[in-house]
């Protein structure tokens, strides 16, 4: 029992460090392509932060999702679980980016530009908007990152999906309390969590890429 | 108080508060932020949304740790739940009282963003409106055509991206067409300044959270 919880304290940030660690030693080995990716113009900075109000004002629109699944599973003690089934929506605007322009970086401000703009979207969160959407722009640019930026398909979406999975979910751990939670309850969130950014992220996000590669919009290098 | 230094002591203290539990600093920071919040006279309905809304996620962290938990930890779940007030109360208090334009000022004099990504940003949250006439007016055909779009359906994202592509350019357009440049030095019509009491404030309320911190449970 006691071990149990060592572990239980220990791992997440055993985990953060080796994410942290992990993302420097890509940074390092990608620094060429990084910087000699070219630079944003005015117009696609704008293009990225209207995605990701876009994608906030869909999410709004169904945010009723969200409050009926936290009043139906709470009493059965399985509450927070709302937050990660909703979470792949949260996180669509990154890996939309990303499939759109191909470039470095590109996932990343599509959802902090995104979380920029519904700051003042009359949202209730305000500033704190800035918080989670860095958490979740390094989230799904790190899977990008990890693909070397050569796989925006399937190869590159999943682990996007993946390392979102993680990251938020770290970021949840210390934020939401999920340290406190049982250990059965966290693996059940996480699968939650990851169907929900596999489907949001993964699926739906590849089927609005083919519709926009079949519309000649998407960049090809 | 200068936007950009508001900002950065908000999100200081909000990082601050997700990696401590204390219950007494954060009814005071609560406290604290609604003051503020008050003094920019929100309407009414503004106030109720702002307190009614957060009490889905934090009643139901609340519940989850002090009822289905081991250790069944109310205290903490009253951090838990007066954490997510905290969020919504000073996050709240930087936007109402402080304009998209102000911020965006700010940072490109204050902070040296680059003035693309600050006006490109500010020209995407003045699109707003438009927006959301779009969306609404998506799935409005939709609905003349019998198809009943949702958050889930390709067809929504993929037509509101469409719109993202025209209005960017145009917009990008339109300011270049008034002069606007990348990657040039500007001159400021409206020079946003950090005074020395906006120093002293930050200082201030920085030290007086981390001394709240070890003093209070």
């Amino acid at each position: 029992m006691n071990r149990q919880k060592i572990d239980l304290t220990r791992t997440p940030q055993t985990f953060c460090w080796g994410v942290f660690l992990l993302t420097w030693i890509e940074i390092y080995f990608h620094k060429g392509d990084i910087s000699m990716s070219k630079r944003y113009q005015l117009k696609e900075v704008i293009l990225l932060a209207l995605i990701g109000i876009i994608f906030g004002v869909i999410y709004y629109a169904g945010d009723f999702l969200y409050n009926g699944l936290s009043i139906v599973l709470t009493p059965v003690g399985l509450g927070p679980m709302a937050n990660d089934i909703t979470m792949g929506l949260w996180c669509m605007a990154g890996p939309m980016a990303a499939m759109l322009l191909r470039r470095p970086a590109a996932s990343f401000l599509g959802e902090f530009l995104g979380a920029a703009g519904e700051m003042f979207l009359g949202g209730q969160w305000g500033a704190s908007n800035l918080i989670s959407g860095f958490v979740q722009g390094v989230a799904s640019e790190l899977g990008f990152t990890l693909t070397a930026y050569k796989h925006f398909d399937w190869f590159g979406l999943t682990t996007s999906a993946l390392t979102s999975t993680f990251i938020t979910f770290g970021w949840d751990w210390f934020r939401n309390g999920y340290a406190h939670f049982s250990l059965q309850l966290n693996l059940i969130l996480l699968i939650a969590r990851f169907v929900s950014m596999f489907i949001f992220c993964g699926v739906l996000v590849k089927l609005v890429a083919n519709l926009l590669e079949r519309a000649h919009v998407t960049k090809t290098n | 108080m200068n936007p950009s230094l508001k900002l950065a002591l908000v999100l200081l203290i909000s990082l601050e508060v997700s990696f401590t539990q204390k219950l007494g600093i954060n009814l005071i920071l609560i406290m604290i932020g609604l003051i503020l919040i008050l003094k920019t006279r929100p309407s009414g309905l503004t106030l109720v949304r702002l307190i009614a809304i957060p009490a889905i996620p934090a009643a139901t962290l609340a519940i989850t740790i002090g009822a289905f938990s081991p250790g069944h930890d109310w205290f903490f779940a009253a951090v838990l739940a007066s954490r997510i007030y905290v969020y919504v109360c000073l996050g709240s208090a930087v936007t109402l009282a402080t304009t998209p334009l102000e911020l965006a000022r700010s940072l490109e004099q204050n902070c040296h963003l680059s003035a693309k990504f600050a006006y490109g940003t500010l020209a995407a949250i003045n699109l707003v409106p438009r927006i959301i006439s779009a969306v609404k007016t998506i799935r409005a055909a939709g609905q003349m055509r019998g198809l009943t779009l949702s958050f889930w359906s390709p067809q929504l994202y993929f037509k509101a991206i469409l719109s993202a592509l025209t209005w960017s350019d145009q917009v990008a357009q339109a300011m270049e067409s008034h002069g606007f440049v990348d990657d040039q030095a500007r001159t400021t019509a409206h020079q946003i300044r950090i005074t020395a009491w906006d120093w002293v404030i930050l200082v201030v309320s920085l030290a007086l959270v981390q001394g709240g911190l070890i003093v209070l449970p």
